[in-house]
């Protein structure tokens, strides 16, 4: 009888903890911010200016094999901005731009994503930056992808009007123009 | 009739045409460039920088050519003038020259070393010779800066000297330069 009893519980502890696996998250990804990279280039004048975020963070649950339960949330330290020019800097930090004391962080979410080729992706997910929200697709290719470390670059157009990032006179775009790149290279670690 | 190249009398239609429609450029360059300096980071800052680049460029095209066609021809003689009138003459009409290639030169690398590309009226976009570089860009800025307050005087010699020549000497060296 207490056979049985214990054979039973053997049996719903290992249904158990496989129900616990089948639930996992996808593996947890670390930034490593020296190995990664975000960037932008808008046009002015016709020509590229391209500047970067020094800092972002994110927590990362990724795996091609799951992609369905997959989710990123990137936390970028709008503070972080740079440009080459000093003068530019300050415009984009200040209140017609990105206005970073107001709004210090742009934040990327997103849970929905699709294969598109061998080792291509795609992610729909909601980018905020200042005060405005908007669905944004993401481009990316895996480049590399281990146990323990992997590596993904991808990009995506955005429309700076669409979050408000030039305000009043900067928000007409014959100088500079509405469509603005975003590149990244993010090299992820599971220590 | 205008003859088309210079002749020993006068200019051509060439040389006078890059003459007086380089001067129109180069003096509203000059004006641009000391207003547009002094204003605030707008959206007209930026336009009028943009265009000073795109005329800046094109004044460097416009200048090589110049160069080339003065070169290729004769330039009228100026006969009958005091040597340290002449020796005066072709220093200034050589340091204009400088001044044409420098001016451009320099306004281009230092966009070059702000991080500001130059496109050319939206047809192409100019190699950046140098990468962005805040030292750089200071030391080209004041050279350029310097280099126009040289042009200025430059030009206000060149100037005074052609109308001292048709108003008080009343010769023909400023008519060999007129239709």
């Amino acid at each position: 009888m207490i056979k049985r009893y214990m054979s039973v519980g053997v049996l719903m502890l290992t249904l158990l903890s496989s129900s616990v696996i089948f639930a996992a998250q996808p593996q947890a990804w670390k930034i490593v911010p020296e190995q990664s990279k975000l960037t932008f280039t808008a046009t002015q004048n016709n020509a590229p200016i391209s500047g970067e975020f020094k800092t972002f963070t994110g927590d990362i649950h990724f795996d091609p094999a799951q992609l369905a339960s997959s989710n990123v949330r990137i936390v970028v330290d709008m503070t972080s901005v740079d440009v080459s020019y000093k003068e530019a800097l300050d415009a984009l930090k200040g209140a017609d731009w990105f206005n970073v004391k107001l709004f210090p962080q742009a934040i990327f979410k997103a849970s929905n994503f699709t294969k598109t080729g061998d080792n291509t992706y795609q992610a729909n997910g909601t980018l905020t930056i200042r005060d405005k929200s908007s669905p944004i697709t993401l481009t990316f290719i895996i480049d590399e992808y281990t146990k323990t470390g992997a590596r993904a670059h991808g990009s995506t157009m955005l429309k700076r009007a669409v979050f408000g990032v030039g305000q009043g006179e900067w928000a007409k775009t014959d100088v500079v123009k509405d469509d603005v790149e975003v590149k990244f290279t993010l090299t992820g670690s599971t220590k | 009739m205008l003859p088309i190249k210079n002749t020993t009398k006068r200019y051509g239609i060439v040389g006078m045409s890059l003459h007086w429609g380089m001067s129109v450029l180069i003096l509203a360059m000059l004006a641009v460039g000391l207003y547009m300096t002094g204003l605030p980071a707008s959206p007209l800052r930026f336009k009028l920088y943009g265009w000073h680049k795109e005329f800046g460029i094109l004044i460097l095209m416009l200048v090589a050519i110049r160069l080339g066609w003065r070169l290729s021809g004769v330039i009228p003689p100026l006969d009958g003038l005091p040597w340290w009138q002449k020796l005066a003459a072709h220093g200034s009409h050589l340091a204009l020259y400088g001044f044409m290639f420098a001016m451009p030169i320099t306004g281009w690398l230092t966009s070059s070393a702000a991080g500001f590309q130059v496109s050319f009226f939206g047809l192409f976009l100019l190699p950046d010779f140098i990468g962005p570089n805040e030292h750089w860009r200071v030391l080209l800025s004041q050279t350029h800066e310097w280099l126009g307050y040289g042009l200025i005087a430059t030009i206000c010699a060149h100037v005074g000297a052609a109308l001292h020549h048709h108003f008080f000497v009343k010769d023909d060296i400023l008519r060999r330069m007129l239709p």
